[in-house]
């Protein structure tokens, strides 16, 4: 379901206007939570005042745990939001710059916008601060490339980096903020010289803490596997199907599509490659199985009307490739019964067409039909529109789909 | 002062806030929050049409030469309402002074030459960093993404080391 405007659920001309009240919620909250001075921000480093860590922590903590409960539910595909790239020493040499801005300036990009409306001058310098700063960034580039653009790992997930579960990272994650919450009160108490009465008459925050912990340790309860989307079928109704034989597409009808023509049929090649680059059928698109849930194959599930056919040699590969598509909700997927080896059995064994009586009409078509085919498939028709038509359909480019662009 | 501390909201309600609005920003529109992104366009926009022929020597500047728009892209929005939040919430709390926020044992000339300095670096480091604190910290600390969060310990990290050095500064 979710993210609403990449899945298209929300019209994308509202993408502006949802920004103005994101933006309206992120400078309200920024500046309730005292963000607005640069003392207060700075005490994190000097220990007089924690409130950025409180805040940072807290806030980063809640929308991981709910985007993992909307992943785990199904309601939000990950696969379409924005996961920040990892360009490894980029990263921390950026980190490593805007903690010396830190400490420096007092403010972050988003707290000083807050100050400067507030009216601190500080902020405002600051800012002119920042112009100067991308202005730089922006005329070295060329010397800058190489490190800004090398050591690129990927869209990583921390998780996987450290060889943790995504559950257990949750977790722990959750028990460090916990942590350094208690820890950082105490450092703060001491520097500041809180008086133990003040201390005591405190609100105790234990019960919020169990229960950050308890909505974190729910998740290594709950297998991993998920819904992928909401459009999801059961196994049972997948079964019931198979068994009724609907999604089986004869080979007489691909036979049909490939001799005339007929452009009616998506027939897709699950086998791997090197047999793919070997033969295929005229107009064949490769999706060998690892690839069918491939995003970039989903506008080509999605979108497009005509029935979606998987053949592999026999049944077996393009059946498991008929499952992963019709498990993950795409409509007007089958498999080719027997594969192609049913196929060229049915093509290359001699058939006398047998005399007309008033039985047997039926195969009589069939069986001139499969004549037809045999000298048309032996004559080189195919292989002369196979060099003509492949690939019919071509793969997308991958930086096409990825459908929002990133960060601060 | 410190009729003004207590006016602030409670750091975990503001911070859990805060966390539902980055989650809203996420189920919306598939990203999270930035800050230093909408700065980013409005130096290459006004760069670009100042000076076309430079701006057209760097790969820095092929944004602009894409037809996007500073005032039609979404961070710039995003920022547009910033503004408007933390006024509102700045005029709630009766806090909107022109004023200069600074440590207790250095003068306000002192304070400015160290703001433009850190906000020269905060800016420059931003782009490496691919984001800032919100964009590259939070919202990759709430993807759990591996740059994100190291971005994060980094300006962390490095806050702390050099904090001792810079203390005249703030205390």
């Amino acid at each position: 379901m979710a993210p609403l405007i990449p899945q298209g659920l929300i019209n994308p001309e509202l993408n502006l206007f949802f920004a103005l009240l994101l933006g309206i919620g992120f400078g309200y909250v920024l500046e309730q939570a005292g963000f607005s001075s640069a003392k207060k921000l700075a005490g994190v480093f000097y220990g007089y005042d924690f409130v950025v860590l409180r805040v940072f922590f807290t806030a980063g903590i809640t929308a991981m745990i709910g985007l993992l409960y909307f992943n785990h539910l199904g309601w939000i595909d990950m696969n379409l939001v924005y996961i920040n790239p990892t360009f490894l020493y980029s990263a921390i040499a950026g980190g490593v710059i805007m903690g010396f801005g830190f400490i420096l300036g007092g403010y972050c990009p988003g707290t000083s916008i807050v100050a400067a409306v507030t009216g601190k001058i500080d902020a405002f310098l600051f800012i002119a601060g920042m112009l100067i700063g991308i202005f730089v960034f922006g005329h070295f580039y060329h010397r800058f490339e190489s490190l800004y653009t090398g050591h690129f790992l990927g869209n990583i997930f921390v998780y996987d980096s450290l060889g943790f579960s995504r559950s257990w990272f949750a977790l722990l994650l959750v028990i460090v903020a916990l942590l350094a919450f208690a820890i950082t009160q105490m450092i703060e108490d001491r520097i500041n010289k809180t008086s133990p009465e003040q201390i005591k008459s405190r609100p105790s925050h234990v019960m919020p803490a169990m229960l950050l912990i308890a909505a974190a340790f729910i998740f290594l309860l709950i297998p991993e596997e998920r819904k992928s989307n909401l459009r999801e079928r059961s196994p049972e109704a997948m079964w019931a199907e198979i068994y009724d034989g609907n999604p089986f597409v004869s080979t007489h009808r691909v036979i049909h599509e490939v001799k005339n023509h007929r452009n009616e049929l998506v027939l897709i090649d699950t086998r791997n490659k090197a047999a793919y680059d070997r033969f295929s059928l005229p107009g064949s698109v490769h999706i060998p199985l690892e690839e069918v849930l491939h995003r970039r194959w989903r506008s080509l599930f999605d979108k497009d009307p005509r029935p979606k056919v998987f053949f592999g040699d026999g049944s077996s590969g393009a059946t498991m490739a008929y499952m992963t598509a019709a498990r993950a909700g795409y409509d007007r997927v089958f498999i080719l019964d027997g594969g192609l080896n049913k196929l060229f059995d049915d093509l290359f064994t001699e058939t006398e067409i047998p005399d007309t009586t008033a039985y047997n009409l039926q195969d009589r078509s069939t069986a001139r039909f499969l004549n037809e085919a045999r000298r048309f498939f032996l004559e080189g028709g195919v292989a002369a529109r196979e060099e003509e038509e492949r690939p019919r359909i071509k793969a997308p480019e991958e930086s096409e789909i990825i459908p929002v662009i990133g960060g601060c | 002062m410190s009729t003004n501390r207590n006016n602030y909201m409670n750091p975990y309600l503001a911070g859990f806030l805060l966390g539902l609005v980055l989650l809203a920003s996420f189920v919306i529109t598939g990203r999270g929050l930035g800050a230093s992104g909408a700065i980013r366009s409005v130096v290459i926009s006004t760069v670009g049409s100042l000076a076309p022929d430079y701006a057209g020597q760097s790969a820095f500047y092929s944004e602009f030469f894409s037809g996007a728009s500073p005032l039609g892209s979404w961070l710039v929005i995003l920022v547009i309402g910033v503004i408007l939040g933390s006024f509102l919430s700045g005029a709630l709390g009766n806090r909107l002074a022109f004023k200069t926020d600074r440590g207790p044992r250095i003068s306000v000339r002192t304070r400015l030459m160290f703001a433009l300095g850190g906000g020269l670096l905060f800016g420059l480091g931003a782009q490496f960093g691919r984001g800032c604190t919100s964009g590259s910290a939070l919202s990759g600390m709430a993807v759990m993404s591996t740059g994100g969060i190291l971005t994060m310990m980094a300006i962390f990290g490095t806050g702390y080391m050099i904090a001792y050095f810079f203390r005249k500064l703030w205390t």
